[in-house]
C-alpha cells in the first residue's frame, strides 16, 4: 500500500514557494492536488509511486472562480463539487457545470480538480470536452512567470499537455456562453455513477432563423486526446438547420473520430454514438430554437 | 411472542455499519510475518526448474516449494486434481509455485522477484469459445472433468409428436463474487506442531478436514477459526481451503504466524469466478402450447482443475429444465478444461446458467406459437402432484406456478405487453417487458442432507456478566446474509425463550459440531430445523428441572421466557441460574433428519433431486435509448416462495441484493480471458452495479412453508439470482425486436446484434 507519510511531502503556503520548490531537480516533487487520480495510479502500481511529493491543497493562488469581462476565470485547485454548485459555472458555462456533476461521485466530486482532470491529460477526462468548446486558455506558471496557452493547444496526445516540468497550472479563463447561445454536455459512461467514459461530447451552438450562426463541438474518448471538430464547425457554420444538415453532420462526425477497441467499450460503437450524440445536440437545440420563434 | 416472523434488526448491523467490526486484516499479531504467492507467468507449461538468485539474502526469508508439503500436494475437493503448489504441468497463469514470508510484505515480494522458474510452454485453449468450437468439430482433443446426464421419457418420440421444432444457443461469461472484503487468513503455529488457521470463510470444516492429508496432520492439530467476514457468495467457500494451505505451510515452515491477505487486483485476478456457460436446448411442442420434448446440452467452462465443479454441474443440469410439465427431457452437462484460473462456487451455482437458457427458450417457443409469454408459461407450469425432469412428485408445500400466476396479477403483465416497441423505428425509446419463471432446489442434492449428518448444539452457560446464555454452536457462519440474527431467532422459538437469551459466536473447530458448510441456500432451512431441534431438547430438559426444583414435581411448561406449572411462574433467568449452579454449563446438541420419503439415485439422477423448492417469478421492465443503446431497467417485480419467511426485513434485503447481483450478470459485468489472464481485473474494469444502477424493486412473498422441518423454512440465499438475465433478454427483445443469447447485454453487444440484423 503507498502511504503518503512515507513519502516526502511538502505543503507550501504561496503558489511562488511552490514554484521555487518545483524550479529545482533537488526540491520538485509531483503536484498533488485532489489526489484522486495519483492515489489510485500510486496503489494500483500503474505508476511508482514518488519520493516526493508537493502539495497544492494550500495554495490560495489556486482557488475561486470569479467573473472578469466576458471571462470566467477558475483557479485549477477548484474541485468537481465546487464547479457544479457555482452560479457563475452554471449559468456562464453551463456543459463545465454538467460535466463536473458526472465525475465520479459526492466523495469524488468534493476532492478532485479541475487542475487534476486536465493534467492528468486521460482521453477520458470528462472536464476536458466541456473546456475546449469555450475557445478559452489555460494559465500555468514557473519561477520565470506565466504562459498563456490556448485550450485546444495545451492537449497535445496521449497523455500529453503542454506542460513542463517545472511548471504548475494555476488558472483557467474561460470566456462566457454569450447570450443567445446554448450548451450541451452529454457523456455515456459504463453504468450510472462511478463511470469512467466511454464517450462524452460538448457543444455550444447559437442557431438564429434556423441558421447556425456558430458552433464549437467537441469529442472525447475516441481519439488519444479530446477533439474539437473544427472542419464539421466550419462546415456548419452559416447552414440552415434541417434534416439533410443534421444527417451530414452525422456523417462527417463518424469520419472525424478515430476511436479504438478497450476495455469499456469497441471502436464500432464509439463512432456510431459520437455521431447520435451530435445529432442529439443539433436536434435539441434546433427544437428549442423552434420552439423560441413560435 | 414468537420471534420467528419478525424483522429483528440484524444483531451485528450497528458494530459493521460503524466500522467497528475487526477483520481479519485489521486484527493484531504481534511479530506476524506476511506471505506472497508466487506464480506461473504462463497457462500452460511444463515446470523444468527453479532457481533462486544468490545475489539476495535468503537468510531473511523462508520459501516453501512443493517439496516442503509435509503429506500430499493435493487439494482435497470434490475432484481430486489439483497440487496446492504446482510441480510438473503448469495448468493456469497464476498458478500458485512457490510461497514466501517475511517479516514484511514489501520483503516477501522482493524476494519473490528473485525466484525464477525454467517453463517449457504448451499450447493452451483458453476459453470457452474455443472450447466449443472444438466441440463442434472434434471433441476427442478436450479434456472433459465430468459428465451428467438426466434421461424422462423417450426425446425422439417426443420430437415426433412436435408440430414445432426450436433449437438456440445460449452464453454467459465469468462472474466474480466482488465481496467487500478480500480473501485473508492467518496462521499461527503451536509448540506442540499444531495449526491455527483463522480467517474470512464460509466453511470452517472445509478447510480443518480437507487440509488434514496435505499437511499430515492428525484432526485435533488443526483448527479453524472463522473471523469476522465481509461478505462471501460463494467465493469463500472452497478456496480459503487453498489460501489455508498456503498459510499453513508457511507458518509450518517459518515457525511464525504468517498472514496472507489478498488486495482488490490480487483477488479479482487469482481468485475463483462463476464458471462460464454454453447451453444449447433444443425443444418440440405444440400448436396448442404443450411442450413434448426438451433437448438440452449443458457445458461449463472448469477453468485449469475439477475442483468443485461436478457439483456446480449437477445443480445446473437439475435446473436446466425446472418448473414446467414435459415427458421427454434429456439433459447433457459436462464441464471442460480451459488453462484459465480454476471456477467454483458462486451464488446460484449453476442455476442461474441453467434458467438464463431456459427461460430465453420458453419466449422463442411462445412466439414460435403464437401465445404471449405467459400464457404459453401457464399452459406448461407446474402444480403439486406433478413430476419433474428428475421424476419427483411435487408436494403441497410448493408453490409452483401460483408465483406466476401472483406476479402477472401484480404487475399487469398483460397491459404491459401490449406497450411494448418490439423494434419499432418510429419510437425514439424502445419499450419493453420480460418475464422468467423459476424454481431454486433448497439445501444438498437429494438425499446429501442424510448423507452428511448435520449437528448443532446449544450451550447453556454462564456470560461474562454471570448472566445465563444460550450459545449457539454450528459450523455455519455470518457472511453479511444474516445468519447471526435469523438462526437466534429460530432457537429462541424452539427453545420458548426470549431472543436476549440467544448468542451466536463466531463458529471455531474445537467448540462447534459440524453443521456444514454455509451454502447451497441450506443454513436457514436445515441448520435452523437442526438448532430448532436442539432448542426443543433444552427445553425439555429444563423443563424437568424446573418441575422438581421449583414446582414439586408437577410438570411444568417453559413459554415466553415463563416456566409455569399450575398458577405457579418462575422465569427462565431464575430457573436457568438455578441449573447452572447446581450442574454447570450444559450441551444438547441434534442432528438433522432428512425426510424419509426422499429418494435419490445419484447414478441415474433419478429420484427427489431436493428437499424442498423455492419459487419464483420477475418481470422486468425496461427502456432502450435509440440514440446510444443503453438499457435501463425502470423496474423490476417479483413475487417469491421461500417457504416460512423467519426476518422479512432481512429476507426481503437478501432478494435486493441478490437481484443486484443479478442485474451486474446480466447488464455489466464483463470480464474475458486474454493472454490467459482476466482482461477486467480490477472496480475500474470490472463494473459492478452502483446505488444509481439499482432500479426499484416491488418485491413480495408467498409463503409455502417446508412442513417436514419446523420452522418451515426453504432456501433463499440463491433463489433472488436465478431469473433476472432471462427476463431481460426477454423484454429487449419485446422492446427492440432481436433475441440476445449472451450475458451480459451490454449497448455494444446490442449494437452488434442490431447491426447484423440490418445487414441480412
Ligand atoms: C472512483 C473514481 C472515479 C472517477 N471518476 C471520474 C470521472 O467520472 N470523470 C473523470 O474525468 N475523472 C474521474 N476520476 C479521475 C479523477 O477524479 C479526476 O480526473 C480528478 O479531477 C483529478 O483531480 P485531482 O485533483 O484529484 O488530481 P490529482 O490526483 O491530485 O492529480 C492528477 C494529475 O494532475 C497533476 N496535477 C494536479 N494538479 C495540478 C496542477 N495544478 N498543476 C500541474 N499538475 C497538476 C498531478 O501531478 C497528477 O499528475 C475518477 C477517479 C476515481 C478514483
Amino acid at each position: 500500500m503507498t502511504r503518503l507519510d512515507t513519502m516526502d511531502c511538502e505543503f507550501p503556503e504561496t503558489l511562488a514557494d511552490a514554484l521555487e520548490l518545483m524550479a529545482d531537480d533537488t526540491t520538485r516533487g509531483v503536484p498533488l492536488s485532489g489526489g484522486t487520480d495519483l492515489m489510485v495510479q500510486w496503489a494500483g502500481g500503474v505508476v511508482a509511486a514518488p519520493q516526493r511529493v508537493i502539495s497544492l491543497a494550500g495554495l490560495p493562488e489556486l482557488k475561486g472562480i470569479t467573473l472578469k469581462d466576458q471571462c470566467v476565470v477558475v483557479g485549477a485547485g477548484t474541485t468537481h463539487a465546487e464547479l457544479r454548485a457555482s452560479e457563475v459555472i452554471q449559468a456562464r458555462l453551463p456543459a463545465l457545470a454538467a460535466a463536473a456533476a458526472t465525475v465520479g461521485a459526492q466523495q469524488i466530486q468534493a476532492r478532485g480538480t479541475i487542475g487534476g482532470n486536465v493534467a492528468n491529460a486521460s482521453p477520458a477526462g470528462d472536464l476536458a470536452p466541456a473546456l475546449v468548446i469555450t475557445g478559452g486558455a489555460v494559465v500555468v506558471a514557473g519561477v520565470h512567470g506565466e504562459r498563456r496557452v490556448n485550450l485546444t493547444d495545451f492537449f497535445k496526445g496521449y497523455r500529453s499537455i503542454d506542460l513542463r516540468a517545472d511548471e504548475l497550472i494555476v488558472r483557467f479563463e474561460l470566456p462566457v456562453n454569450p447570450d443567445g447561445s446554448r450548451e450541451m454536455f452529454r457523456k455515456i459512461g459504463t453504468r450510472s455513477a462511478q463511470a469512467i467514459s466511454k464517450i462524452m461530447a460538448a457543444c455550444r451552438i447559437r442557431i438564429e432563423d434556423r441558421t447556425i450562426r456558430s458552433v464549437a463541438l467537441a469529442v472525447g474518448s475516441v481519439a488519444p486526446t479530446v477533439i474539437r471538430l473544427t472542419e464539421l464547425e466550419a462546415w456548419l457554420t452559416g447552414r440552415v438547420c434541417d434534416e439533410d444538415t443534421i444527417a451530414e453532420a452525422v456523417r462527417r462526425t463518424v469520419s472525424a473520430v478515430s476511436p479504438i477497441d478497450d476495455i469499456r467499450s469497441t471502436a464500432a460503437y464509439r463512432e456510431w454514438v459520437s455521431g447520435s450524440m451530435i445529432r442529439g445536440f443539433l436536434d435539441a437545440f434546433f427544437n428549442a430554437e423552434a420552439r423560441e420563434r413560435r | 411472542m414468537a420471534a420467528v416472523g419478525t424483522s429483528v434488526p440484524r444483531r451485528d448491523g450497528r458494530e459493521k455499519v460503524t466500522g467497528r467490526t475487526a477483520y481479519i486484516d485489521d486484527m493484531s499479531f504481534p511479530g506476524a510475518w506476511h506471505g506472497v504467492v508466487v506464480r506461473s507467468p504462463v497457462a500452460h507449461g511444463r515446470l523444468k526448474g527453479r532457481h533462486l538468485d544468490p545475489a539476495f539474502d535468503w537468510s531473511q526469508v523462508v520459501v516453501v516449494t512443493p517439496e516442503d508439503i509435509p503429506g500430499e500436494n493435493l487439494v482435497h475437493e470434490i475432484i481430486k486434481d489439483m497440487p496446492l503448489l504446482c510441480d510438473d504441468e503448469i495448468q493456469y497463469l497464476g498458478e500458485p509455485l512457490a510461497l514466501v514470508a517475511a517479516p514484511t510484505k514489501d520483503l516477501a515480494r522482493e524476494a519473490a522477484g528473485y525466484i525464477t522458474f525454467d517453463i517449457e510452454e504448451l499450447p493452451s485453449i483458453q476459453t470457452l469459445k474455443e472450447v466449443i468450437a472444438q466441440y463442434k468439430t472434434d471433441e476427442g482433443k478436450l479434456h472433459k472433468f465430468c459428465a451428467q446426464t438426466i434421461v424422462k421419457g423417450d426425446i425422439e418420440k417426443g420430437f415426433e409428436e412436435a408440430d414445432y421444432i426450436i433449437e438456440q444457443e445460449y452464453w454467459a461469461g465469468h462472474h466474480e463474487q466482488a465481496y467487500l472484503e478480500p480473501q485473508g487468513l492467518v496462521a499461527v503455529p503451536g509448540e506442540d506442531g499444531s495449526v491455527l488457521i483463522e480467517g474470512s470463510m464460509q466453511c470452517p470444516y472445509f478447510v480443518a478436514l480437507e487440509l488434514l492429508p496435505t499437511l499430515n496432520l492428525p484432526p485435533e492439530k488443526l483448527r479453524v477459526r472463522q473471523a469476522p467476514t465481509g461478505g462471501a457468495f460463494g467465493g469463500k467457500e472452497e478456496f480459503p481451503t487453498w489460501l489455508g494451505g498456503y498459510v499453513a505451510l508457511m507458518a509450518m515452515k517459518s515457525k511464525r504466524t504468517v498472514k496472507l491477505i489478498y488486495d482488490r487486483h490480487e483477488d479479482i485476478r487469482y481468485t475463483t469466478k462463476r464458471h462460464p456457460s454454453w447451453s444449447r436446448y433444443k425443444t418440440g411442442f405444440k400448436k396448442d402450447g404443450a411442450i413434448t420434448a426438451v433437448k438440452v446440452e449443458f457445458f461449463l467452462d472448469g477453468g485449469a482443475y475439477g475442483t468443485l465443479s461436478s457439483i456446480v454441474l449437477a445443480r445446473g443440469v437439475l435446473h436446466a429444465f425446472i418448473g414446467y410439465r414435459c415427458d421427454n427431457v434429456f439433459i447433457d452437462g459436462r464441464v471442460y478444461r480451459t488453462h484459465s484460473f480454476p471456477c467454483g462456487a458462486f451464488r446460484g451455482f449453476g442455476a442461474p446458467q441453467a434458467i438464463w437458457g431456459l427461460e430465453s427458450q420458453m419466449d422463442l417457443m411462445a412466439r414460435a406459437c403464437d401465445m404471449t409469454p405467459h400464457a404459453f408459461r401457464l399452459r406448461n407450469a407446474v402444480v403439486p402432484g406433478d413430476t419433474t425432469a428428475t421424476g419427483q412428485t411435487l408436494a403441497e408445500c410448493e408453490a409452483c406456478g401460483t408465483v406466476l400466476e401472483r406476479t402477472l396479477e401484480k404487475c399487469d403483465f398483460e397491459a404491459k405487453l401490449a406497450r411494448c416497441t418490439r423494434g419499432a423505428q418510429d419510437a425514439d425509446t424502445w419499450y419493453g417487458v420480460g418475464l422468467a419463471f423459476f424454481a431454486h432446489g433448497s439445501a444438498f442434492t437429494g438425499d446429501g442432507e442424510a448423507r452428511f449428518k448435520a449437528k448443532a448444539a446449544l450451550d447453556l452457560a454462564l456470560d461474562d456478566a454471570e448472566r445465563p446464555v444460550v450459545l449457539i454452536r454450528c459450523s455455519s457462519v455470518e457472511m453479511g446474509q444474516g445468519a447471526h440474527t435469523v438462526l437466534p431467532q429460530i432457537v429462541a422459538d424452539g427453545l420458548c425463550a426470549d431472543l436476549r437469551f440467544v448468542q451466536n459466536p463466531l463458529p471455531d473447530t474445537a467448540l462447534v459440531p459440524n453443521s456444514g458448510p454455509t451454502v447451497a441456500s441450506r443454513t436457514t432451512m436445515i441448520v435452523g430445523n437442526t438448532l430448532y431441534g436442539a432448542g426443543r431438547k433444552l427445553k425439555a430438559k429444563l423443563e424437568a428441572y424446573a418441575s422438581a426444583r421449583f414446582f414439586e414435581s408437577q410438570a411444568a411448561i417453559l413459554k415466553d421466557s415463563v416456566f409455569s406449572a399450575g398458577h405457579d411462574r418462575v422465569d427462565f433467568e431464575e430457573v436457568a441460574l438455578a441449573y447452572l449452579k447446581e450442574h454447570g454449563p450444559v450441551r444438547v446438541e441434534h442432528q438433522y433428519e432428512l425426510d424419509p420419503k426422499i429418494a435419490w439415485n445419484q447414478e441415474t439422477f433419478e429420484g427427489d433431486a431436493y428437499p424442498s423448492y423455492s419459487w419464483g417469478c420477475n418481470v422486468v421492465e425496461l427502456e432502450i435509448d435509440r440514440a446510444t443503446l443503453q438499457i435501463e431497467v425502470k423496474k423490476v417485480t417479483g413475487v417469491f416462495d421461500v417457504g416460512r419467511v423467519i426476518n422479512p426485513m432481512l429476507a426481503m434485503g437478501q432478494l435486493e441484493g441478490g437481484f443486484l447481483q443479478a442485474f451486474g450478470y446480466a447488464l455489466l459485468e464483463r470480464i474475458g480471458v486474454r493472454n490467459g489472464a482476466y482482461d477486467a481485473d480490477r472496480f475500474q474494469t470490472y463494473i459492478i452495479p452502483t446505488m444509481l444502477d439499482a432500479p426499484p424493486f416491488d418485491f413480495e412473498f408467498m409463503e409455502y412453508p417446508y412442513t417436514f422441518s419446523p420452522p418451515g423454512a426453504k432456501g433463499i440465499g440463491e433463489l433472488p439470482i436465478d431469473g433476472l438475465s432471462p427476463a431481460v433478454a426477454n423484454a429487449i427483445e419485446m422492446a427492440a425486436g432481436i433475441r440476445m443469447t449472451e450475458i451480459p447485454v451490454t449497448p455494444e453487444s446490442l449494437f452488434e446484434a442490431l447491426r447484423k440484423q440490418v445487414k441480412s
